[in-house]
């Protein structure tokens, strides 16, 4: 497991450089232009962040009260025994909740644990990987489904929630397993 | 659905706060009006005709516990101040100081700058001068500022706080997203996605029986994945369409979803993806690098969860009996969602 850890720890020092420079090499063997490409893609960095705004406004305020009012401290106390049988931490409980029907959603979530319990926390990674390793099941059912008028969805729900709940209780898991 | 777990947040949130509040209210966890026993010390003298004079309170644990009901035991001495104000001699406690609850609550809505715990002072006699020891010691009570709906008012502030701390993170991942989103762009000039396409499509052949091998949707569905596997969220949702149109050109049925379209689906929401979602790029910074192979390892694995779930769940009576291309008249017992 440690050797496992120490290659993983080694391989992600590549990631971002590889990146950073890896799709620019690829692009300019493709005879792209690059640098065009690039400020074309980047000029929807200021849209993507004004549009999420209301969405992080929305999810962020909501979970500020949900945790002053001391309603958290309460749920998480209730659903403990539970969620310790399976080692689910009833922090990331939010996060379980929002992450299929939201994406912007389960983003501010993250930010706000981020805010919470500081970067390199272990909730954060949890999220993180969470936030990851699913999409947003609704979101994707009503436009896939939408655009060709499926009205009789049968098991797409059900199959979707089940990948979902595993890809939650698979993100604590491996977090714990490879930080833990 | 979110509506209502958006809604129940907030409604849960103002009956816990009113709650408790209520609570504190009926149990007087703030003795509000009611005096605390202290004693001042005065290790620089009294003067009473000083508008501030520095002192040292300090409180008897075994009064404080009787006084609030509570095992919060407070420190020897707290460093403060008196100052004399229009309506009598206020004590006022350090910003700062480490105080035991329900002190620290009581400080922090107090009005006062720095979140001061102020008080007024009640039955406080001047310590007569000359008394031959080198501090002066005046017993005294001290009323704080009476505290109501704590709670709510805190829901209050966190509200408004968050909601300007959501604007300042957004505005924040300007720069990252613009970098990730630049680069993403050059991939997508530069047709990643058709370097993978001849590797992923023959993969996907067996969880597709119902589609010919020849069909233009398997290409779709090819084009669809690779796009996601590469974070392309924007190229992946046409080419997703697409397939989907495709598809339905196969379909028996005009609105019952077939076994193809769900294991479509449910292969789009286990989200394969080598390059993480910009925004959690943005949002974490380089601590993505550690958290890459957690994410891959965990999408990888509710993968086959999901192609398990669909065929599994394909093989129940229920479905079964909606599948178009079983019953060509599908009956209208097919449970929707």
């Amino acid at each position: 497991m440690d050797t496992a850890r120490n290659a993983i720890n080694l391989l992600s020092y590549f990631i971002i450089p590889v990146m950073l420079v890896g799709f620019p090499l690829y692009g300019l063997y493709k005879r792209v232009p690059v640098y065009e490409s690039f400020v074309e893609g980047g000029k929807e960095g200021f849209q993507v962040a004004v549009r999420i705004i209301p969405y992080l406004v929305a999810i962020l305020f909501a979970i500020a009260m949900f945790r002053a009012s001391g309603a958290m401290e309460a749920l998480t106390r209730a659903l403990d025994p539970v969620l310790s049988l399976i080692g689910f931490p009833a922090e990331l409980l939010p996060m379980a909740i929002i992450r299929s029907l939201s994406g912007s959603g389960s983003a501010a979530l993250v930010a706000d644990m981020i805010k919470q319990y500081g970067e390199d926390s272990i909730y954060v990674k949890m999220a993180a990987v969470m936030f990851g390793s699913s999409e947003t099941t609704f979101y994707v059912i009503a436009v896939y489904f939408g655009a060709i008028s499926i009205r009789k969805t049968r098991h797409a729900v059900p199959a979707g929630l089940i990948s979902d709940a595993s890809a939650m209780l698979l993100a604590v898991w491996t977090v714990r397993l490879l930080f833990g | 659905m979110l509506n209502y777990i958006w809604a129940g947040l907030i409604v849960t949130s103002f009956v816990f706060a009113l709650g408790y509040d209520v609570r504190d209210l009926s149990h007087d966890r703030y003795r509000n009006g009611k005096p605390l026993p202290v004693v001042l010390a005065f290790p620089e003298g009294y003067e009473s005709a000083a508008r501030r004079v520095p002192v040292e309170i300090r409180i008897e644990p075994r009064q404080f516990a009787e006084f609030y009901g509570t095992d919060q035991p407070p420190a020897a001495s707290y460093p403060g101040y008196l100052l004399q104000t229009q309506e009598g001699t206020q004590l006022r406690f350090q910003a700062g100081a480490k105080l035991p609850e329900p002190l620290a609550t009581i400080g922090k809505v107090s009005h006062s700058r720095d979140d001061e715990l102020q008080g007024r002072l009640a039955g406080f006699s001047p310590p007569l001068a000359g008394q031959g020891t080198d501090t002066l010691v005046a017993a005294s009570g001290v009323v704080f500022e009476p505290v109501w709906f704590v709670k709510l008012n805190a829901i209050g502030a966190a509200a408004l706080d968050f909601a300007k701390t959501a604007a300042e993170i957004a505005l924040g991942l300007i720069g990252v997203l613009s970098l990730f989103l630049g680069l993403l762009k050059i991939a997508e000039d530069a047709g990643i996605i058709y370097a993978l396409v001849k590797v992923v499509r023959p993969v996907l052949r067996p969880l597709f029986p119902e589609v010919p091998p020849d069909h233009p949707a398997l290409g779709m569905i090819a084009l669809n994945l690779t796009a996601n596997i590469f974070g392309l969220g924007n190229a992946a949702t046409p080419f997703g369409i697409k397939a989907m149109e495709e598809l339905q050109k196969l379909n028996p049925s005009e609105d019952t979803a077939t076994n193809s379209m769900v294991m479509l689906l449910a292969i789009n929401t286990a989200s394969v993806q080598i390059v993480p979602p910009v925004l959690l790029l943005a949002l974490l910074g380089m601590e993505i690098n550690r958290l890459i192979f957690p994410i891959l390892i965990t999408t990888a694995l509710a993968l086959i969860v999901a192609i398990v779930a669909v065929r599994l769940l394909g093989r129940l009576p229920g479905y079964r009996a909606s599948d178009p291309n079983l019953n060509p008249s599908a009956p209208a017992a097919a449970p929707s969602a």
